[in-house]
């Protein structure tokens, strides 16, 4: 460590030197935990359950609107605040439409089947944010995400927007709804009928 | 016409240091693979998607 | 030939200085000390808008204000302050000429002709579309132009920066290789390059997209966006580190341990940190895992290795300085005996423990692709952004201040009871604000959102109680920290207009409006290298920097925990695939 200057300094001379052993050392233990921070991600592809690969598509708003309106007239079951609830089979391909300001339809799903689930925008971007449990994903217009769902409680949740989306952005909630494995809706803190 | 001391040449600049000295050509590599693994990686991902189906 | 410039030479350094260099450090500098003056503003009716049980503003205007707080504080101040860095770094510190002073000044006037037409739409409402601008919302098409005159200005001040470097080297102004800190802020030079670029590959189009020249697709405007948006904060990340190596040379003599560790930290970051662009993106429809993943690990933490390594030596750095000093007992003597009535000190110590616990650890673990999902849009994000931009970078930028008003601007520091305080005012209400505003963000409480009681809402929504609590301490925070910048601006301001002039001081006397760098230097002894091979030959583990290598374990420590708690409460969620 001769030469002793400051950041400030010009330093002189030759000043490609090996670092000392402690500064060493951290460098390798630093090191050591950046590769197991990057191992994580492929080993949660590999072992974990919640990735956000989906089945991404490109997709004209008008055809994913009108594709929900199939889904919703196929499998209608009823209707809350004036937005549809639908029922559909496990396994299937369901369809979820956001818009300025609403999430349309209500799903009914069953804990423990899996849905694929497709999102999209009709207009601007929105934010997917299935309450309580914290789930979030971009809606972008233009785009179908098709992400495989597996519910795994009974409950009934919402679904808050939380993309700007304008100016009534912070009125734009929708709802979920899964029932146990018996068909019974279950009423959970964070979400009420 | 004395004869002067031998003096010996400073010792050379490492390889490693000189490449560090030039700017340019951090700008350079900073600006190309920013480029090239980011927005054109990136561009590339988002162009060449299918179209939906729609199952 | 070099152009005849009347050079004055600094009283403290004995370095030559531009006086063209001079005025433009300070007009930029004061003009970032404006756009912080209009963000803090914002900020108060803000947090006073998101504690629920205030709820200042109504919904247009909360989302107005927030749009107006995000471009003033991420884009006008930050970037107003990093070219006063870009001037003064590369002329002051290398005892060399601004070589483009006509382009400098048109430089800064485009930049503030772009500045305040993007004020003017957003306040009038032309322009309600958030710091984000996302398409498809839309906004007045002079408020795209004024974005792009703005970014032109300081694309061009960074090739006036490397002009002056080339010009510094081959009139041989300097000898030797730059020093760190110049080598730093070319680092920030060369990112603010990358940003800028992309910043005018979007808006122009956007630009066009406005006036109905064209289309604009909404996931390819976030791609690049993003390559603007967040690469922008990496270069405050540069520009911070620098003043580090600065704040630490100036406040106690710290040391450059390896110029060779330090430089390379720095290169990882010129070549990876702006991927991390895709933290943003990681839940989003158009790009797929393996962009997602490559990406967002700044191509595997080759980035955060580097920040890692600069959290060793920047702390190692200022331990050597003091313990070569003579302040050697124990393991940390040389912190607790340390100048923390100098501002610059502790401001730096401020940002450096913050920026690297709350924002560097938080960072991180977000910005994981799996673990975005529990992220994404939640209050976790501004949680962590204003760990590192704020508690970090602006805090590093307000303390670096204390030592420009009297070297640049020669003046006294006004207030100066009032400065030595200000940054624990300020980082204290920093911390409050980031850790409650994180851990609402968890409830998932949303960023962006004007009400999260949902009263206009069909469904009903109930957060845990734990989040108005939260909420409530978040704005105490928040205003605790505004109390912090607003002492802040005035000191600046008062110190700049109205300061006293520096006058004759005499080393080794104490003066208000001073800091202790400048009257009593930290000069190393005469044999400062003999005193370095002692304290390098120590057999102790812990090495010539003991108590540097405690709390880098500490720090290490706490981000494995944070790391995986975070996996762990991710699987507990739906399956998602």
């Amino acid at each position: 460590m001769a030469d002793i200057h400051t950041g400030l300094d010009s330093p002189r001379g030759i000043w490609w030197k090996p670092a000392h052993r402690n500064e060493k050392l951290w460098v390798t233990i630093a090191f050591a935990w950046c590769m197991v921070l990057f191992a994580m991600m492929p080993l949660w592809h590999w072992k974990g359950g919640q990735n956000p690969s989906g089945i991404r598509r490109r997709v004209e708003p008008a055809a994913f609107y009108q594709r929900t309106q199939e889904f919703i007239t196929q499998y209608r079951v009823g209707e809350d605040h004036g937005i549809p609830i639908v029922a559909p089979p496990p396994g299937s391909d369901i369809y979820l439409a956001a818009m300025t300001y609403q999430w349309t339809p209500i799903l009914k799903l069953q804990q423990g089947a899996e849905y694929t689930l497709h999102l999209s925008a009709l207009d601007v971007n929105h934010g997917f944010n299935l309450n309580p449990l914290n789930v979030n994903f971009q809606v972008v217009p233009g785009y179908d995400y098709g992400l495989r769902v597996t519910p795994t409680e009974a409950g009934d949740f919402r679904i808050i927007c939380n993309e700007f989306c304008g100016i009534g952005h912070h009125t734009m909630v929708g709802r979920v709804i899964v029932v146990n494995e018996k068909g019974e809706e279950v009423t959970r803190a964070g979400g009420q009928p | 016409m004395a004869d002067l001391p031998e003096v010996p040449d400073p010792p050379a600049i490492p390889l490693g240091q000189r490449l560090f000295d030039n700017v340019f050509l951090w700008l350079a590599a900073g600006v190309a693979v920013m480029l090239i693994v980011y927005t054109g990686w990136g561009l590339w991902e988002v162009l060449t998607l299918p179209q939906a189906t729609l199952p | 030939m070099s152009a005849t410039v009347a050079f004055r030479t600094c009283p403290f350094t004995g370095r030559k200085i531009d006086p063209v260099a001079d005025r433009l450090t300070q007009a930029n500098a004061v003009l970032a000390v404006v756009s912080l003056l209009i963000g803090a503003v914002a900020a108060v009716l803000l947090v006073l808008t998101r504690w629920q049980a205030v709820h200042l503003l109504n919904a247009e205007w909360f989302y107005r204000i927030l749009g107006v707080h995000g471009m003033n504080m991420l884009i006008f101040f930050i970037i107003f302050f990093e070219m006063a860095v870009l001037h003064f770094t590369s002329t002051a510190l290398l005892n060399a000429r601004n070589v483009a002073p006509k382009l400098s000044w048109a430089s800064f006037g485009l930049m503030v002709l772009g500045a305040g037409m993007v004020e003017w739409l957003m306040w009038t409402g032309k322009a309600d579309v958030l710091f984000t601008s996302y398409v498809p919302l839309k906004a007045h098409p002079l408020f795209y132009l004024g974005v792009i005159l703005f970014a032109v200005g300081a694309l061009l001040v960074t090739a006036i920066f490397f002009a002056n470097l080339h010009v510094a080297k081959r009139e041989r102004r300097y000898e030797g290789s730059l020093p760190l800190v110049v080598f730093g802020a070319a680092t920030a030079a060369i990112i603010a390059v990358i940003t800028l670029l992309h910043g005018a590959a979007i808006y122009i189009p956007t630009f066009l997209w406005s006036l109905g020249l064209m289309n604009v697709d909404a996931q390819v405007y976030r791609l690049i966006w993003w390559g603007l948006g967040h690469s922008s904060q990496q270069i405050n990340v540069a520009a911070m580190v620098a003043i580090w190596y600065m704040l630490g040379a100036l406040t106690v003599g710290a040391i450059v341990l390896n110029e060779k560790i330090s430089r390379m930290a720095f290169v990882l970051y010129i070549l990876f940190i702006s991927m991390a662009s895709a933290h943003h993106l990681l839940v989003d429809p158009g790009m797929g895992p393996s962009w997602k993943v490559v990406n967002t690990s700044y191509f595997m933490y080759m980035a955060v290795l580097a920040s890692m390594v600069h959290g060793f030596t920047v702390p190692a750095g200022m331990e050597l300085g003091q313990r070569l000093r003579g302040f050697t007992r124990g393991m940390f003597d040389w912190l607790r005996r340390a100048p923390w009535g100098d501002p610059g000190f502790s401001g730096l110590v401020f940002s450096v423990v913050l920026f690297g616990f709350i924002g560097g650890i938080t960072g991180v673990t977000i910005g994981t692709e799996q673990i975005n999902i529990i992220v994404h849009n939640t209050l976790r994000v501004p949680g962590h952004f204003h760990a590192t931009v704020v508690a970090g970078t602006a805090m590093a930028f307000m303390a670096v201040t204390y030592y420009l008003i009297p070297l640049v601007f020669r003046k006294r520091v006004a207030f100066w009871g009032m400065a030595r305080i200000q940054p624990y005012v300020f980082s204290i209400g920093m911390t409050i604000f980031t850790m409650t505003m994180t851990f609402a963000g968890s409830f998932g409480v949303p960023r962006r959102h004007w009400d999260i009681s949902f009263s206009q809402a069909p469904f009903s929504v109930q957060f845990s109680p734990a989040v108005d609590l939260l909420l409530a301490l978040m704005a105490i925070g928040g205003l605790l920290a505004a109390t912090g910048a607003f002492m802040f601006i005035a000191i600046a301001v008062v110190s700049v207009f109205f300061g006293q002039p520096l006058g004759e001081l005499t080393p080794g006397v104490a003066v208000a409006g001073v800091p202790q760098g400048l009257t009593h230097p930290p000069v190393h002894a005469a044999d400062v290298d003999r005193r370095a091979e002692e304290l390098q030959a120590t057999r102790s583990i812990w090495g010539p920097a003991p108590g540097t290598m405690a709390l880098v374990f500490v720090f290490l420590g706490a981000f494995v925990v944070y790391f995986f708690v975070n996996w762990k409460v991710l699987s507990f969620v739906w399956k998602i695939g």
